[in-house]
């Protein structure tokens, strides 16, 4: 058992501190049997209490407030060193580990360059409505990252470091911005997930695309690669379902947080959301880091694809070249008229 | 040091309601509209086996609110009492899911009836603020431990069934009071 059982424990027997203590203290010498005859009636009827108690009964009291007619909500307080203990640590690593792994990596390996330069004609890839919902998700993304690295783990990384007046200062524009930019990330997320699932169906060819890690590696026999991939490779697909099933999770579990007047959750169903919530914004936030890097540093003249919609066709040969093969024969090709 | 407690006696607590009318009155100022830091529950009422206890923050000594909150504007004084400093407090509601003694309460303020700063018993010990300051009367209530009093509640316990004051003293009193209740020559049976 974990010292926190042990706590509630502790505080449970001094509530209805039984005749444990009871034993101990001298009978008068007058009733021996009697009084040992009541210490036992009371223990019984103690202990009987304290099991309806340790299982969440509830009674009558005058008390309008929420779960006030509730003595005791008995759940698992792992929970709580779960949370500070182990997710705590995890977005942070998920964060800054991240950002330090995959710039050594690059340091590295160094970036994939376009093999045949800048082509100057730019393909049609995203319709502008791509680019507003991408973005509608993507900025909300960051700000609740930091902010939710604030309200989870500030406290163990920027509380010691700054004066009391700015930490309660920074916490509560955290809490603030995190809870208005949950609204945009979750049209975001929604709009992303329906309007893009089709062009991220896993497919056969995915397989040797992680074979070869994606042809991203410069070096041992990885080197010069270049696996088949479509309109999305199979890391991005990979990313886009991960972000699917973990941004519906993160939705669900925030819109209970952010809204317990509406849905009324229990303090139980409460704190199982906070777990599921830090879990998966780690996991997000981890992808997230390789998405952003990806996408601005590794790829060379891959950012274009959200600033204007369109990329380079020596790009779109290289890293997609499915896809491009698909639109040029069908027809659907469009250049962009300069 | 001391390490401060509350203990609640279910034998002897008759619902009367009276440690919940001493602590809104004691803290007064400090308590919005709704707030209630401390409240009476009896299960199987009017039954056979009818039991009433009264529940406040218990002050634990390894608190879940403390573990929880974002803002980590919990502390714990010398004499054992879990207290929250509400400048930093944030209102996210974290504490109140924690608790399990449903000891943390929330004023609705603001839009979609948003959190505000939490409220729970203090042990009439005041908070963070300057003993005996306005401040601190405002925003916390009383501070009876500063004038070496007890909490009002307990004080004002007609029956005695709320006991407030150090951990081994009150479990010492309540061990007695197991031994000799119902015993022949006692007054009470």
């Amino acid at each position: 058992m974990n010292k926190w059982f042990k706590q509630l424990g502790l505080a449970a027997a001094l509530l209805f501190s039984t005749v444990s203590f009871a034993a101990e203290t001298p009978a008068p010498a007058a009733q021996p049997e009697a009084v040992v005859a009541a210490v036992q009636a009371q223990q019984s009827e103690y202990s009987q209490l304290w099991t309806e108690l340790k299982n969440g009964a509830t009674g009558y009291t005058t008390s309008q407030s929420q779960f006030h007619n509730q003595p005791i909500n008995s759940y698992d307080l792992r929970v709580l060193e779960l949370r500070s203990g182990w997710l705590a640590p995890g977005l942070m690593l998920a964060l800054f580990g991240m950002i330090i792994i995959f710039a050594l990596f690059i340091m590295v390996n160094g970036i994939s360059k376009l093999h045949h330069g800048f082509s100057g004609k730019m393909v049609h890839r995203w319709s502008k409505l791509d680019i507003s919902i991408h973005w509608l998700g993507a900025i909300p993304c960051l700000t609740l990252i930091l902010t939710g690295l604030t309200l989870l783990a500030g406290r163990f990384f920027l509380q010691p470091v700054v004066s009391e007046g700015f930490w309660a200062g920074v916490v509560y524009f955290a809490k603030q911005v995190h809870n208005v930019m949950a609204i945009p990330f979750m049209f975001g997320w929604l709009l992303m997930t329906l309007m893009w699932a089709k062009n991220q169906m896993p497919k056969m060819y995915d397989l040797k695309w992680f074979l070869v890690v994606g042809g991203y590696i410069n070096f041992g026999p990885f080197k010069g690669k270049h696996p088949d991939s479509g309109f999305a490779n199979a890391g991005e697909k990979m990313w886009f379902w991960t972000f699917a099933l973990f941004g519906l999770v993160i939705s669900a579990s925030g819109m209970l947080l952010l809204f317990p007047n509406l849905f009324e959750p229990s303090r139980t169903l409460s704190l199982i959301s906070l777990i599921l919530h830090a879990v998966s914004a780690i996991i997000i936030c981890a992808f997230s880091i390789v998405h952003i890097f990806m996408a601005t540093v590794m790829s060379e003249g891959g950012m274009e694809c959200m600033v204007s919609g369109y990329c380079d066709e020596n790009w779109a040969t290289q890293h997609h070249n499915l896809w491009f093969d698909e639109i040029k024969a069908n027809g659907t090709l469009k250049y962009r008229e300069s | 040091m001391a390490t401060m407690k509350f203990l609640c006696d279910t034998k002897r607590c008759i619902e009367c309601n009276g440690c919940v009318t001493a602590c809104k009155n004691e803290n007064d100022s400090a308590l919005e509209w709704g707030i209630q830091r401390r409240r009476v529950v009896t299960l199987h009422d009017g039954q056979p086996g009818e039991a009433s206890i009264s529940v406040a923050c218990m002050h634990c000594s390894d608190a879940p609110c403390m573990a929880v909150c974002p803002a980590d504007c919990f502390y714990r004084t010398e004499d054992g009492v879990v207290l929250h400093n509400k400048d930093k407090c944030i209102g996210c509601g974290y504490c109140l899911y924690a608790c399990p003694f449903g000891a943390p309460q929330f004023p609705k303020k603001g839009a979609f009836a948003a959190r505000g700063k939490m409220d729970k018993c203090t042990f009439c010990s005041g908070g963070p603020e300057e003993n005996f300051s306005e401040a601190e009367r405002q925003k916390y209530g009383s501070n009876r431990i500063a004038e070496g009093k007890l909490p009002m509640c307990a004080e004002l316990c007609a029956t005695k069934a709320l006991l407030a004051g150090d951990a081994e003293v009150v479990s010492g009193i309540y061990r007695e009071r197991v031994a000799y209740r119902g015993a022949d020559n006692a007054a009470w049976k």
